[in-house]
This record gives structure tokens, sequence and C-alpha cells, in this order.
């Protein structure tokens, strides 16, 4: 008897377990297949987490600031101890508007690409990225409400970033192109030669990686350097957006060629972004916008 | 109710974690799993169907902010592990630092196999982790696990007496 009472417990918990993994299996499956997944949880966790990230966000970057502060206060005191006061607070002084000069030159690159862009853009904060190894992803401060809608691109001053795959009211969810399971239309903008980029070749721990041009034939014209554009064939990236550049070609192992693409986009220090708004319509004519 | 409470805290306090790490570059966020740490407390705590039902509820969180595109790998994994860990600390004695640390060793490495297992068998392509960051990540988790279990325990100990 006492036997069997200890049984229950783990009987019902093996039939639990067997229970979720079925629901879990199926619920992954579902989204495979193309069934849209479970937007309505995502949508809910999305909702309740954003302002928690966000306020990590502000938080994290307030007391950087903070220690820059406090740095640059007791630089200053020592250096007027050493009657270099005038001239070491004035390096003090640079140091400490390097990071808002950098700021104001990216955005000001941002506010560049947009007017520069025939496309309706917003811009947007980076407020999460990279949970898992497995994965590239990043959280932008923009959502539904803001008229970013799914599968919109995302862009940087430099070139793209990848899609929103997941979008709440108030936040949305990128895949970048370094990400495995990701891939954009592309073509040599000197060859106009077509194909596919796709997810990082290696895997560092840093977000430096290469693309995989694929379905290029093995006698296309492709040479290191060559620039590479979104080709609109997609329905996602509009047509003309730099992707990268061409950094190795190799022979490939059966029909196409080994390419090698070096994103322009620097995944790892995107802080703002530009999504677009409404992409059924892309850009009939060719469109660099970071060349 | 206080578990659910306090385990809803651990939940929002392993986004923080992940957001703030997020913040710091692309890096530091790859070597930690504050998610694994509360499913493998919560699993040695209470046994196979908290750690499961904590596992599922955990990686689903997960999945949802920081995962892919397709959601559920997470939770999948972190339920089997849940209900593993679970199991392992009914039939075995994890009660001293070490031992939970080995115990989270190997979660973090269950799930750094389980992920991109299960992403294989739907097909789904996942970016390949190198043998220094799932050791890395592995390791790091671990001994983060043995200080946090055991500064969480020394504390539960203190109210207690």
């Amino acid at each position: 008897m006492p036997a069997m009472s200890m049984d229950a417990p783990a009987r019902r918990g093996r039939i639990l377990l067997v229970g979720l993994v079925l629901v879990h299996l199926g619920v992954i499956s579902h989204q495979v297949d193309g069934g849209g997944g479970v937007s309505l949880l995502q949508r809910a966790i999305l909702t309740a987490v954003s302002p928690v990230q966000r306020g990590v966000e502000a938080v994290v970057g307030g007391a950087a600031e903070a220690w820059r502060g406090y740095a640059f206060h007791r630089g200053t005191y020592e250096e007027n101890r050493r009657l270099e006061k005038r001239l070491r607070e004035l390096e003090a002084e640079l140091q400490a508007r390097a990071p808002r000069a950098q700021e104001v030159e990216r955005l000001r690159e941002l506010l560049q690409l947009r007017k520069a862009l025939p496309l309706d853009t917003i811009a947007a904060q980076v407020i999460g990225r990279d949970g898992v190894p497995w994965f590239r992803t990043l959280t932008l401060d923009r959502g539904e409400s803001d008229g970013v809608l799914l599968d919109a691109p995302v862009l940087s001053s430099t070139g793209v970033v990848g899609r929103v795959f997941a979008v709440g009211p108030h936040a949305a969810r990128v895949q970048v192109l370094l990400d495995r399971d990701s891939g954009a239309g592309v073509l040599l903008e000197r060859s106009h030669i077509a194909g596919v980029v796709s997810g990082q070749v290696s895997a560092p721990a840093t977000g430096d990686a290469d693309l995989l041009l694929k379905y290029v034939p093995d006698r296309a014209d492709v040479a290191v350097g060559d620039l590479v554009v979104t080709s609109g064939l997609d329905r996602v990236y509009p047509k003309g957006l730099v992707v990268g550049r061409v950094r190795f070609v190799g022979k490939g192992s059966g029909l196409f060629r080994d390419i090698r693409v070096e994103p322009s986009a620097r995944f790892d220090r995107l802080e703002e972004v530009l999504v677009v708004r409404g992409t059924e319509a892309p850009p009939s004519t060719p469109h660099s916008v970071t060349q | 109710m206080t578990r659910a409470f306090w385990f809803a805290l651990a939940i929002l306090g392993a986004v923080l974690v992940q957001t703030g790490l997020g913040y710091l570059g692309p890096g530091p966020g790859l070597y930690v799993d504050p998610f694994l740490l509360i499913v493998v407390y919560a699993a040695l705590a209470g046994g196979e169907i908290r750690g499961m039902l904590a596992g599922a509820a955990a990686g689903w969180v997960q999945d949802v902010l920081f995962g892919g595109r397709v959601l559920g790998l997470s939770a999948l994994s972190k339920l089997v592990i849940g209900y593993a860990a679970g199991a392992a600390g009914r039939r075995f004695l994890v009660t001293t630092s070490g031992a939970r640390a080995l115990a989270v060793l190997a979660a973090a490495m269950a799930d750094g196999i389980l992920v991109p297992w299960l992403a294989s068998v739907f097909a789904i392509e996942v970016t390949p982790v190198g043998p220094l960051v799932f050791v890395g990540r592995a390791c790091t988790n671990a001994l983060l696990g043995g200080l946090l279990f055991a500064t969480v325990e020394r504390r539960l100990q203190g109210r207690r007496s």
C-alpha cells in the first residue's frame, strides 16, 4: 500500500509530462506548418513585459550616464590639484560629450536615410536583444499602435537589419539577417545576379558574422567587394536596400557558388533603427540607401 | 498562492536580468540563462510536477521575449528539464551547493542539446553554438546557480529560525 501511494504522484507526473510535451509539440508543429502561431499569447506577454524592458533600458542607461558623470567629476577634481584644471576639464568634457555626439551622429544618419527613402518609416529604439544563443533577435519600443506591421523591414543607417516577426501594441520583435532561420531576396548590384542571403556562416559569440549568399550559379560573375542589395522579389524587403558586400567567393560543392557577404548593418552596435511601415507597394525603381 | 507569487517575481527578475545583459552587448546574454536557474531551483525544491510547470511557464516567457520566430522550443526543453531535475531531486540528495551547481550544469548542457535538436526535428534553422559558448554557458550558469541557490537557502533558513 505505501508503495502504491508513492507511485501515484509519480504516475500523475509522467502523465502530465506526456500531455504537456504533446501540447508543445502540437503548438510548435502548428507554427511550423504556417498556421500563424500563438499570436494572442505572444501579444499578451509582449504587452505585459515590454514596459519592463523599456524601464530596464532607461535605468541601465541612466546608471551608465551617472557613472560617466561620477568619473568625469572625479577626474576634474584630481586635475584641479595638479594645476592642469582647465586643460583636463576640456578633455574630460570632450570625453563626456563623445557618446552624446555619437548618438547625435547616429540619429543624423538615420534621419538622412529616412529622408532619402521613398518609404514611410518610423524610428525605433532597441530595448532588448539576443536572449538565447540559437536565435538572433531584437526587441523594439514600437508596435502596432505606431503602425508597425508583421514582416515590416527594419533598417539601420548602414544597411538592412531584418524583419518584424512578432508585434504587440507597443513593442515588436525583429529577426535579424544574421539569424540562421532568416532570408532575404537579393541581387548583386554590378551584375544583377539574384540570390538569397540567410543566416550566419560561423557562430561567434559576438554579433559579427557573415551572411551566406545562396543559389548563385557556379559560372556567375561575382567578385569580392560586389555590393549586395535587396531584390524586392521576396515581397518583404523593398528593392534596392543595401545588405552588404561580397567578402568571399568560393567554388561551392554543387551547382552553386559558396559566397559570403559581410553585412553592412553593425548588428552589435544597433541602438536606433528605422521600421518601414506599409510595405505592400515597394518602390518600383532600385534605390540604394547607403552606398 | 505565495509560491506562485514568488515564482512570478522570479520570472520578472529573470526578464530584467536578461534584458540588462542584452543592453551590455550581444555577448553576455548568451552565457547566462536566468530562466533555467529558476526552473532548476523550482524542480529541486518542489519535485517533477512543479519543475515541469515552472519549466513550461519560464520557457514560454523566454520564447516570446528572447526566442526565435517559432515559439515553444525553449518551453518544451525547459519542461523536460524541469521534470528531469525534479525527478533527480526526489531520488538523489541534491542539497549542497556543489550538488545543485552540478544539477544546473547538467540542465544547461541538456538545454544546449535539446533546443537545437528540437529545432532540427521541426526543420527550424538555428545558429550553431560553438563548444566554447556551450561549455561557457553551462559553467557560468552552474556557478551562478550554486551561488544563488545558497543565498536563497540561507535566507529561507534564517527566516525559519
